[in-house]
């Protein structure tokens, strides 16, 4: 079987290809097609919130510097949720922030951040942005914020 | 296979985890996510994770054989790790990366030193539990499609 999210180490072959594992919750499906936007230099983390994301039913794509998230909106992509670490190697993460604004990105941007740096939540906040949460993006704290998007 | 139809030493094995404080709400956040069409999900993370930081933790390893000690250097790898390892809910794990940070904040070599042997420890005892844990999930998975009517 292939693993579920591009990147990703496939885990040993399941010899069944039904598996019926439950899924405890079942999330909504939106009305709108939801699409995300992950920018993090942390290979891991942005494959995990992209898969968060996508499980979530969010068409999300994932990059790994400020400078390609601006230029991926600059060609024209627009997004819905946007989340962005706080270090990131070249343009920081609220330097990035600031500047999707100035192109007039209206988007939910979403700050993360591992371990907190004081100053860090402010520099966020001046920036532009939605919220500012520690890592990780779980899909509780996600899918109500989808929600209010969906609506 | 439903999560309350998993054999009862599997349900034992993995509440474990969570008991001995290994692992915390959000591997259960992401179990949830999975479904039929990505029922490997959690697992694939976690392969992916140590197969990512294994060279992250020698290199820490390396920085912390260096004098004197780069504790901005060493704040920044623990940032990495630290995001990984939250990524699926490693809380012990989190829980030693947030303190080595702390030492590293107040300059204590001694405190890096030692915070860091306690890391090594729960991350190789985490991924030991993980790998029999998704072992059995797997021969659990089989054993019930074998026994499905026909």
């Amino acid at each position: 079987m292939a693993p579920a999210i591009e990147g990703m180490v496939p885990a040993i072959e399941s010899s069944e290809g039904n598996n019926k594992m439950n899924k405890g919750y079942q999330y909504p499906s939106w009305k709108k097609k939801l699409r995300g936007l992950v920018v993090d230099n942390e290979e891991l983390c942005r494959i995990v919130e992209k898969g968060i994301m996508g499980l979530c039913g969010v068409e999300t794509q994932a990059v790994e510097t400020g400078e390609a998230a601006v230029e991926l909106i600059a060609s024209g992509a627009t997004f819905d949720i946007i989340v962005i670490d706080r270090f990131l190697p070249s343009m920081t993460g609220p330097e990035t922030a600031r500047k999707m604004r100035e192109m007039g990105v209206e988007s939910k941007i979403i700050g993360l951040f591992a371990l907190y740096f004081e100053g860090d939540e402010e520099e966020f906040v001046a920036a532009g942005v939605d919220d500012f949460k520690e890592k990780p993006l779980s899909p509780n704290w996600l899918v109500p914020m989808l929600r209010e998007l969906d609506n | 296979m439903e999560r309350n139809h998993l054999p009862r030493h599997l349900v034992l094995q993995r509440q474990s985890l969570f008991d001995q404080g290994l692992l915390d709400e959000q591997f259960i956040q992401l179990e949830e996510l999975q479904d039929d069409a990505n029922p490997n999900f959690v697992e694939e993370v976690v392969t992916s994770y140590y197969q990512n930081t294994s060279t992250l933790i020698v290199i820490i390893e390396q920085a912390l054989g260096t004098s004197p000690l780069d504790f901005n250097k060493l704040d920044g790898y623990m940032y990495q790790l630290k995001g990984s390892s939250s990524s699926f809910g490693a809380k012990k794990v989190k829980a030693d990366c947030t303190l080595f940070r702390e030492y590293c904040k107040a300059g204590n070599v001694e405190g890096c030193m030692r915070t860091f042997q306690q890391l090594k420890k729960e991350y190789a005892s985490l991924k030991r539990k993980l790998e029999a844990y998704f072992q059995l999930a797997r021969q659990a998975r089989v054993t019930g499609t074998a026994s499905r009517p026909k």
